[in-house]
């Protein structure tokens, strides 16, 4: 099975249809649960989406529910290879996290620096993780103006393709 | 200064994460089958691992300590780093509900990242301040980072490659892991003089 080297690929299957826009839900995978404690894991669970309280890995994968244009005449339970440009990933990871981890750990050298006291450095790096926050949700804003960060549907899913075959 | 950057500097490189102390390894064979997932798993492993000891650094020095709690270290360790991934889960969903769609496929597999949990208890024995322990937790997880990444390069290269049959798949992903821990021993012969 051929792909494109800078795309990242995921599968999704629709689960609701809104006028000329669907709905789409990543199958969730894992990079661990095939061990002999995936009975008793919650990484195993991941893969399955047991579970519905609050923080369970099926609500995380509910709140992932994305929508594009059904323009391929989708209906409710087909599954697609959705893809992400692989620059737009790393764009996307360096605005999340490194921005906010840069700010933080600056915040702290400069309050370390001026007071020497780790109560006030500890302070300082909390409004420097705000602050990092705050420059993140611009930077992604932008990023999503550009319409970077929107997967896009490639191609149907091969009956009993997952993510880790023949990706 | 001095001191701080060479500690940095064997928390990345000498006592690699992976390579040296072999915590996180199911992320480091699972995540790296390409370049761009490692790197996205690299950076969100860096946050919570640098966030969460900036907490654990906190609740060991001024709960723990304290009140002789230290038998509870473990179990408040693992509550703070759940809480630290909740916390990142939630955040960047309201910072940016895209961003949450494209990265949050990282964020429960942290949880359970072993490597979290043994830099947060690698804190408390090096008895650091506030700073000193934040930096060697970024550190430490920059080495993590730096390692999934080359990991992953080497295999989309040996993706490529005649491997012969019995070695396919697994077996060549942990020759050559043990490959790169023995060249990453190299860095402990570094000299600080």
């Amino acid at each position: 099975m051929s792909r494109d080297a800078h795309t990242v690929e995921g599968i999704a299957r629709v689960v609701r249809i809104e006028n000329d826009v669907a709905w789409f839900e990543p199958e969730q995978t894992t990079s661990c649960g095939h061990c002999a404690s995936s009975a008793a894991c919650g990484a195993s669970s991941a893969a399955t989406g047991t579970g519905t309280g609050i923080g369970s890995i099926a609500r995380r994968i509910e709140f992932r529910r994305f929508a594009l244009d059904n323009a391929n005449d989708l209906r409710i339970g087909d599954r697609v290879v959705v893809g992400v440009d692989d620059r737009a990933l790393f764009r996307a990871s360096a605005t999340a996290y490194a921005v906010p981890l840069v700010t933080t750990l600056a915040a702290g050298g400069l309050a370390q620096a001026l007071f020497g006291d780790d109560l006030l450095t500890l302070f300082s790096m909390a409004l420097g993780l705000f602050a990092g926050l705050v420059v993140a949700r611009i930077a992604a804003r932008a990023l999503g103006r550009r319409g970077e960060l929107a997967p896009r549907i490639l191609r149907h899913a091969v009956p009993g393709e997952t993510c880790q075959t023949g990706m | 200064m001095k001191e701080l950057t060479l500690m940095m500097i064997g928390a990345a490189l000498v006592n690699n994460v992976i390579l040296a102390r072999f915590l996180g390894l199911c992320s480091f064979m699972g995540v790296t089958t390409r370049i761009d997932t490692a790197a996205g798993m690299g950076m969100a492993t860096t946050f919570v691992i640098t966030v969460s000891s900036m907490a654990d650094w906190a609740v060991q020095h001024w709960l723990l300590d304290p009140y002789g709690l230290g038998y509870l270290r473990t179990v408040t360790f693992i509550l703070v780093i759940a809480s630290a991934v909740q916390f990142t889960e939630m955040t960047i969903r309201k910072v940016s509900p895209s961003l949450f769609q494209m990265l949050g496929i990282y964020l429960p597999l942290i949880t359970t990242n072993c490597a979290v949990l043994g830099v947060a208890l690698l804190l408390v024995e090096g008895h650091m301040s506030l700073l000193g322990a934040t930096l060697f937790a970024f550190a430490s997880s920059v080495g993590y980072s730096m390692v999934m990444i080359i990991f992953a390069g080497l295999r989309e290269r040996l993706a490529l490659a005649a491997v012969p049959r019995l070695f396919a798949g697994p077996p060549i992903g942990f020759i050559v892991a043990s490959l790169l821990a023995m060249a990453f021993m190299g860095f402990s012969g570094i000299s600080t003089g």
